[in-house]
């Protein structure tokens, strides 16, 4: 079939006068199962496949469809589209990879019956209970996608990846008052990344976090010295510093970055890294669905914007070396400039050595969604617990705190980074669809304005 | 539709209680960047959702395309059965019929016709607009996009139920960054059920340059605690977070502060009422039955701050001993999950035009917020000062408070109603903390 397709796309190419084109054909398999307190709410296992083709003449032309009869008509679309829109002048092309990459893990997913994954989930959502633990969630999710990536320069790039993840969360109520607590684990690979899990242990902790927070203070307003936790370390860089990095928002001069190559723009100890190739992490992949390997970018290297995050069309836009960071939510929808890992590397400070630097300020943990302007830099991001820090030691435990800052003030003022990194905190980030990432580092000492009451 | 009716046939000779779900649809959209269309899009989607219940369990699983020979659709129900057989999700069998509103608005065949050449064409006369009002300015930069979409969606299950609708749907936002020494950002979007919208481009152009220009201009202020104005976005922020509580799922599982037994109880001022109504006319929320078939109602969420009703689909609805209020919503890929059709803040009596202090416009980070406790701290996007008659723009600011508390405190609720797509509010006058 594929053949077929590559050539009737080759003609339309030839008789629309379509330069570039590339065609994903995938076949994706999921399987997800929720439970709340102990009733199964959700429970399926479902196989689509799908058509997505993109063009390129002076602008780009996509089109897709779930439905393979009607690729004919996609590639026809996606053509006919290309030729009305007035995008950029050139892309970058290079040469064609012909290639065939396995990532499945030790065990694959679909091995393994999904009476045993239902079985491990409500296990999780058991272990969940405990004193004035009123609502506990389990839920499960893989991804098995396959897919042909094809283009007009002879490419022809078959991948097979499995995602997996498991995410467990705990509401306790008492006197009125409420706790919340959650956590995940996943990447990408195999079953093995379920059973490595220690699930008691962290089905106690999330529980025991979410009872400890309903004793929790409401954290106080104003701008602090903030200690950052490498999840919270994560959700900052990506946020403030990742989405800014983007080259398209660059390239339409949205970007706070746009034209600041080289500048020095935090600490020298500062080293912020995307890294689609670190083994089995959730962000991670060997083509991007443009087509090109991804690459490890060091956006700050030594404190100074080194580089930025890039496609096919900002590449050869903005005369950069193409890193491969064009990712897709699904076949169904066109590539954009994304991140995959992204993290602070390691600094020299033992994190004992940060808390002894704070006379006064909050110890802000966990990861609970941000947002940024990447015009004014402004961003916004929630910690899932805090601790008032007083004289390197933790006082008054806190609850709901989010923090929001200026991204260039804040990395101006970061004074320490830990030597402690970690980065396996899976999510998946929006930006009008939906990628799977990771991202950490290490503890980080920052300032920030705290809104509390 | 052959397929759906083939599955039917399959379904009625088992035993088993079903429903299908069918949806057919396409949607073009264009992504301007840098006033330029660089990239155009056209998609197909369509596809058959089916929950089975067996034995008091549901299973459900889909299939993308709607032409499925005899031996697909048969594969589909051995996976939905296999489903509810492993599984035991709780299920109160499946709506019967009712006769569906007469919901005005909801198709436009001009936008279910547009060929690629004409959607085109409204795209570029917004660009065109776009290239028109920025001019000479250097300074700005604009980006947008214009979508449209035709989805045609159908339900029928084993106790009668038949219904099939189409439903058209055109989006557009256009984004403005100014710089000079430093950067300012406006956003504005707008959703509509028919091609009319598209004459709204130039305004929505026109506030998101007006906003880039503020938020330019825009310095943190001193912080404080009392009474701000909020605009309608940042009421919608506050609403929602409110109404996860109202959700039969979170009121079952508690996940939420109220159960069944507060009906009827004071939960918030007086001045608030919140209705959800999925049957007003041309509106992007509507729908005259949802995802299991039940027919679209208005119903009074919030009565003068008085709790009147959840936000139920069958199964929760039967679960905590109440009837669906038709907030089943859905896609063929998925199961029915409660959710809003149009939202909509009673409005008030005053005009709030002399209202002189700090006003609230714009404010992000509504996913850092915490439903159940209510506690918020969003950042201020843009706000303003007003002194005798004078705006003065500020942002970056955090405004922090509860929910429960910051609607329980409404003093004055204005009297003009503003829409952002599926929400309708006034301004509203209440209590929070500026940090």
């Amino acid at each position: 079939m594929e053949d077929n397709l590559f050539k009737i796309a080759e003609r339309t190419a030839d008789k629309l006068g379509v330069g570039y084109f590339e065609i994903r054909i995938s076949k994706v398999k999921t399987t997800s199962v929720l439970i709340q307190n102990d009733q199964l709410d959700e429970l399926s296992n479902n196989v689509e496949m799908g058509i997505g083709v993109r063009a390129f003449k002076k602008g780009w032309g996509f089109s897709s469809a779930n439905d393979l009869s009607k690729a004919e008509e996609v590639i026809k679309t996606a053509m006919k589209m290309a030729g009305l829109s007035r995008g950029p002048e050139k892309i970058y092309l290079g040469d064609p990879i012909r290639d065939s990459v396995s990532n499945l893990g030790e065990k694959r997913l679909d091995d393994v019956d999904i009476s045993e994954k239902l079985e491990v989930t409500g296990k999780a959502a058991e272990l969940l209970r405990g004193e004035n633990v009123k609502n506990r969630i389990a839920g499960y999710g893989e991804s098995i996608i396959e897919t042909l990536y094809l283009n007009s320069l002879g490419s022809e790039i078959r991948t097979v990846t499995s995602r997996v993840r498991l995410r467990i969360a705990s509401t306790a109520f008492e006197g009125g008052k409420t706790g919340e607590y959650w956590k995940s684990f996943g990447g990408t690979g195999g079953w093995e990344l379920i059973e490595r899990i220690e699930l008691e242990r962290w089905a106690d902790f999330v529980s025991r976090k979410a009872r400890e927070l309903l004793r929790a203070k409401a954290p106080p307003s104003g701008k602090f010295e903030v200690i950052m936790d490498p999840e919270l370390t994560g959700v900052f860089i990506h946020e403030a510093v990742g989405h800014a990095a983007e080259a398209d928002a660059v390239k339409n001069g949205e970007s706070i970055f746009a034209g600041r190559l080289g500048e020095k723009i935090g600490a020298e100890e500062l080293n912020v890294v995307d890294d689609p190739t670190l083994p089995g992490k959730f962000g991670s992949y060997a083509y991007d669905d443009e087509g090109l390997p991804g690459k490890r970018v060091e956006i700050i290297k030594n404190g100074v914007l080194n580089e930025y995050l890039n496609d096919r069309e900002t590449s050869a836009l903005l005369n950069l070396i193409p890193n491969g960071h064009g990712r897709a939510q699904s076949y169904a929808h066109q590539p954009l400039v994304r991140m995959s890992n992204t993290f602070i590397e390691a600094g020299t400070w033992e994190p004992e050595e940060i808390f002894e630097e704070v006379k006064y300020g909050l110890y802000m943990i966990g990861d609970k969604g941000g947002e940024v302007d990447v015009a004014t830099g402004t961003f916004t991001f929630g910690a899932k617990e805090g601790y008032i820090v007083e004289n390197g030691e933790l006082k008054v435990h806190l609850r709901d705190v989010s923090l929001s800052g200026n991204l260039v003030e804040v990395l101006r003022s970061i004074k320490a980074i830990g030597r402690d990194v970690k980065i396996h905190f899976p999510g998946y980030c929006g930006k009008g669809q939906w990628v799977p990432v990771d991202d950490g580092g290490p503890h980080v000492l920052t300032e920030a304005l705290v809104g509390g009451r | 539709m052959e397929a759906v009716e083939r599955l039917a046939g399959i379904l009625d000779k088992r035993n088993v209680e079903w429903e299908i779900y069918w949806e057919e649809g396409k949607s073009a959209s264009f992504r301007i960047e840098r006033e330029r269309i660089e990239r155009a899009q056209w998609k197909f989607y369509s596809g058959i959702g089916l929950r089975v219940g067996l034995n008091g369990r549901v299973g459900f699983s889909y299939v993308t395309g709607l032409d499925h020979d005899e031996k697909s659709l048969f594969e589909l129900v051995k996976r939905a059965e296999k489903l509810a057989r492993i599984g035991s999700r709780p299920f109160r069998g499946f709506p019967t019929r009712e006769k569906f509103p007469r919901v005005r608005g909801l198709y436009d065949k001009s936008i279910d016709d547009l060929d690629f050449d004409e959607a085109h064409s409204l795209a570029g006369e917004f660009v065109e607009r776009m290239r028109e009002m920025r001019g000479e300015r250097g300074e700005y930069t604009l980006a947008g996009a214009m979508s449209f979409g035709t989805v045609r969606a159908g339900i029928v299950n084993s106790n009668g139920i038949e219904g099939e609708e189409p439903r058209t749907g055109l989006a557009i936002w256009a984004y403005a960054v100014k710089k000079n020494s430093r950067s300012g950002s406006g956003y504005a979007s707008q959703s509509y059920t028919t091609l009319e919208g598209v004459h709204e481009g130039e305004e929505l152009i026109r506030r998101a340059m007006n906003e880039a220009e503020s938020s330019q201009r825009a310095e943190k202020i001193e912080g404080f605690s009392g009474e701000v104005l909020l605009e309608p976005q940042v009421v919608e922020a506050l609403v929602y977070l409110f109404l996860e509580n109202l959700y039969g799922d979170s009121v079952y599982y508690s996940r939420s502060r109220f159960s069944v037994g507060d009906l009827g109880k004071s939960v918030l001022s007086g001045n608030v009422s919140i209705i959800d109504d999925p049957t007003l006319g041309f509106s992007p929320g509507s729908y005259s039955f949802d995802g299991e078939g039940v027919p679209g109602r208005r119903k009074v969420l919030i009565s003068r701050g008085e709790l009147r009703s959840f936000l139920l689909d069958h199964t929760y609805g039967k679960l905590l001993g109440l009837d669906s209020t038709g907030n089943a919503l859905r896609d063929f890929r998925s199961i029915p999950r409660i959710g809003t059709g149009n939202v909509l803040v009673g409005r008030g009596s005053e005009n709030l035009g002399d209202w002189s202090g700090v006003v609230v416009s714009k404010v992000f980070g509504e996913h850092t917020a915490n439903p159940v406790t209510g506690d918020f701290s969003l950042t201020v996007e843009l706000g303003y000062v007003v002194e005798n008659g004078e705006a003065t723009p500020f942002s970056g600011n955090m405004v922090s408070g509860n929910v429960f508390e910051a609607l329980g405190s409404v003093s004055r609720v204005g009297k003009e109603l503003e829409r952002r797509g599926s929400f309708y509010s006034p301004r509203i006058v209440t209590e929070v903390r500026l940090v």
